[in-house]
C-alpha cells in the first residue's frame, strides 16, 4: 500500500532523514517509534505529500506521491485521512463544520447533498463514541481526548484508504490514552483501514501495531513485528525499549 | 550579509506566493461566501474606525486651512483644499493604515495561529488548497473594500470639514461649496481610488504572507503580526510616493 524507498531530507544543515525505506501492507497498522526530533513527523508529511524529498521515492497505492503536483496531488490526497498531534481542528468552525469539511469542500460536481453529509458526519462521530450533542460545540469547548476523537472522525469521514496518526496519545492521561488506542484498533477492525502511526509512546505502539519500526538518527534502527523489534540487538533500540520495559 | 540574503529570499517567496494566489483566484471552486465573509470583516468591521479617522482628519484639516488661509483673506478656499487633499492623499493613506492596524494584524495573527497549530497542514491533507481557501478571499475582499472605505473616508472627512468650516469658522456656504467644485475633478477622486486599490493589494498580500509563513509557536505568530503591520505600512507609504510621482511628476 505504501512503499518508501531510500528517503533523504535535510533542512539546511539539519539532516533529518538519511535513507529511510519501509513498506506498509494493505490493512495493517504500522507504527514508527522514535524520540523527539527523530524525524517521525517529517517522514509522515512526506507520505501525504506535504513535504518533498531531497532524494528517494514514496509510492502510495501505485502512485508516486513525490512526483505529483497540483490537481493530481490534490486527488491523491483524497486517499488519506490524517490525525494531527494537536488535533488541528479549525477553531473558527463548530464540530459539525470541522467533520463535514472534507465533504463540503469537494468540487460542486462531486459534492453530496446536505442531508447525506450530515448522515455521514453523525455516523463517523458514532465510530469514535460521540453523539449529536457535540455537533454545535466549538473546539475550544472540548477536552483533549474529545478533540482527538473529533479529529479522527474528520479523518474518517471521506472513507480514506489510509489513516495517518501523528502522535495520537501525546499529552493525554492514561485512561484517554487507552481510549485512543482502542479507537485506532476499532477504526481498523470496523473499517479495515491501513494505518500509519507516528509515536514515542511505547505502550501504545506495542498495543496497536501489527508491525513497527524504530527511527533513530535519520534511519530505521529496527523493523518488524512488535516481538521482532523487542528482540532487536541495535544498541539504541535496546536502550529505548529497556527504559520502558524496566518500568513495567 | 546573511540577514540581507534572508530578506531577499523572503521577498522572493512572497512574490511567488502572490503569483500563486492570483493563479488560484481563477480556478474553481469559487468560494463567494468566503469573499463576502471577508468583505464584512475587512470592510464593515473597519467602517467605524475609518469613519472616525475621516471625521477627525476632515475637521482638523479644515481648522488648520482656515487658520492659514485667513491670513490672505482666502477662507473661502478651505472647502476646496480639504476636498482636494482628502481625495488625492489623506483618504487613501489614512484608510490603508487604519485597515492595516485593525484587519491586517488580525489576518496575520489568524493565519499565523493556523500555521503553527497545523490547521493549514490539516487543510492541505484534506485536499483543499489553503492559498485558495484562506488567502484568495482575503485578497479579493481587500481589493474591493479598500476603495469603498476610501470613499467613506472622503465623504465623512468632507462632512467634518464642512461642519468646522461653515458652523465653527463661519465661512459662508456659497464660497465653501463653489471653491470645492472649482478645485475638484472626478479624476482627483479616481486618483485616490487607484491608490486604494494598490494599497489593498499590498496590504493583503503582505499580511496573509506573514501569517502563512509564520513558524515557531506563539512568539513566531507575534513576530509575524508585527512584521505584517510594519511592512504593510512602509509599503503603503512607498507606493503612495511612487504613484504620486508617476501621476504628478516634479
Amino acid at each position: 500500500m505504501i512503499e518508501v524507498v531510500d528517503l533523504w531530507k535535510s533542512f539546511g544543515d539539519n539532516h533529518v532523514l538519511k535513507g529511510v525505506s519501509l513498506t506498509i501492507r494493505e490493512g495493517e497498522t504500522y507504527v514508527v517509534l522514535g524520540g523527539s526530533g527523530s524525524g517521525k513527523t517529517v517522514l509522515m508529511k512526506h507520505v501525504i505529500g506535504l513535504l518533498r524529498p531531497d532524494r528517494g521515492s514514496i509510492n502510495v497505492g501505485g502512485q508516486e506521491i513525490s512526483k505529483l503536483e497540483g490537481k493530481a496531488l490534490t486527488e491523491a490526497r483524497r486517499m488519506f485521512g490524517m490525525v494531527f498531534q494537536g488535533a488541528a481542528l479549525f477553531d473558527s468552525m463548530t464540530v459539525y463544520e470541522n467533520v463535514a469539511f472534507p465533504l463540503t469542500e469537494k468540487g460542486w460536481r462531486e459534492r453530496l447533498p446536505p442531508e447525506e453529509i450530515r448522515r455521514r458526519v453523525v455516523e463517523k462521530l458514532a465510530v469514535v463514541d460521540l453523539g449529536e450533542e457535540v455537533l454545535e460545540r466549538w473546539p475550544s469547548e472540548l477536552s483533549g481526548g474529545m478533540r482527538k476523537r473529533v479529529a479522527l472522525a474528520r479523518a474518517l469521514v471521506s472513507d480514506p484508504r489510509v489513516v495517518l496518526y501523528d502522535e495520537p496519545t501525546t499529552g493525554l492521561d492514561p485512561i484517554t490514552t487507552d481510549y485512543v488506542d482502542g479507537m485506532i484498533l476499532n477504526a481498523k477492525g470496523k473499517l479495515g483501514i491501513t494505518s500509519m502511526v507516528i509515536s514515542h509512546d511505547i505502550a501504545s505502539a506495542f498495543k496497536v501495531a501489527d508491525r513497527m519500526a524504530v527511527l533513530y538518527d535519520g534511519h530505521l534502527a529496527a523493523e518488524g513485528t512488535p516481538e521482532e523489534v523487542r528482540q532487536s540487538r541495535d544498541p539504541f533500540v535496546q536502550r529505548f525499549l529497556s527504559l520502558w520495559f524496566q518500568k513495567q | 550579509m546573511e540577514r540581507v540574503k534572508a530578506a531577499f529570499e523572503d521577498f522572493g517567496r512572497m512574490i511567488l506566493f502572490a503569483v500563486e494566489a492570483v493563479a488560484w483566484a481563477f480556478r474553481p471552486p469559487f468560494r463567494l461566501d468566503l469573499v463576502v465573509t471577508q468583505m464584512a470583516f475587512i470592510g464593515v468591521g473597519s467602517a467605524f474606525i475609518v469613519g472616525a479617522t475621516g471625521l477627525s482628519a476632515g475637521m482638523v484639516f479644515a481648522l488648520q486651512m482656515n487658520f492659514a488661509l485667513k491670513q490672505f483673506a482666502a477662507e473661502g478656499y478651505v472647502g476646496g483644499s480639504v476636498a482636494f487633499s482628502l481625495a488625492r492623499e489623506l483618504s487613501p493613506i489614512f484608510t490603508a493604515l487604519m485597515i492595516t492596524g485593525r484587519a491586517g494584524s488580525a489576518i496575520a495573527s489568524e493565519l499565523g495561529t493556523m500555521r503553527v497549530t497545523e490547521q493549514i497542514d490539516a487543510m492541505e491533507s484534506m485536499a483543499v488548497n489553503p492559498i485558495q481557501y484562506l488567502v484568495v478571499p482575503r485578497i479579493i475582499a481587500s481589493l474591493l473594500m479598500f476603495p469603498v472605505l476610501t470613499m467613506v473616508f472622503n465623504v465623512i472627512g468632507y462632512g467634518g470639514g464642512y461642519v468646522m468650516g461653515v458652523y465653527v469658522a463661519r465661512i459662508p456656504v456659497g464660497p465653501f461649496i463653489e471653491h470645492t467644485r472649482e478645485f475638484m475633478d472626478p479624476a482627483d477622486i479616481l486618483h485616490g481610488l487607484y491608490k486604494a486599490l494598490v494599497f489593498g493589494l499590498l496590504v493583503s498580500v503582505i499580511t496573509t504572507w506573514r501569517g502563512y509563513a509564520a513558524s515557531g509557536g506563539a512568539r513566531g505568530v507575534g513576530e509575524g503580526t508585527t512584521r505584517a503591520v510594519v511592512w504593510s505600512s512602509i509599503a503603503v507609504l512607498v507606493a503612495d510616493y511612487v504613484i504620486t510621482f508617476i501621476a504628478v511628476g516634479t
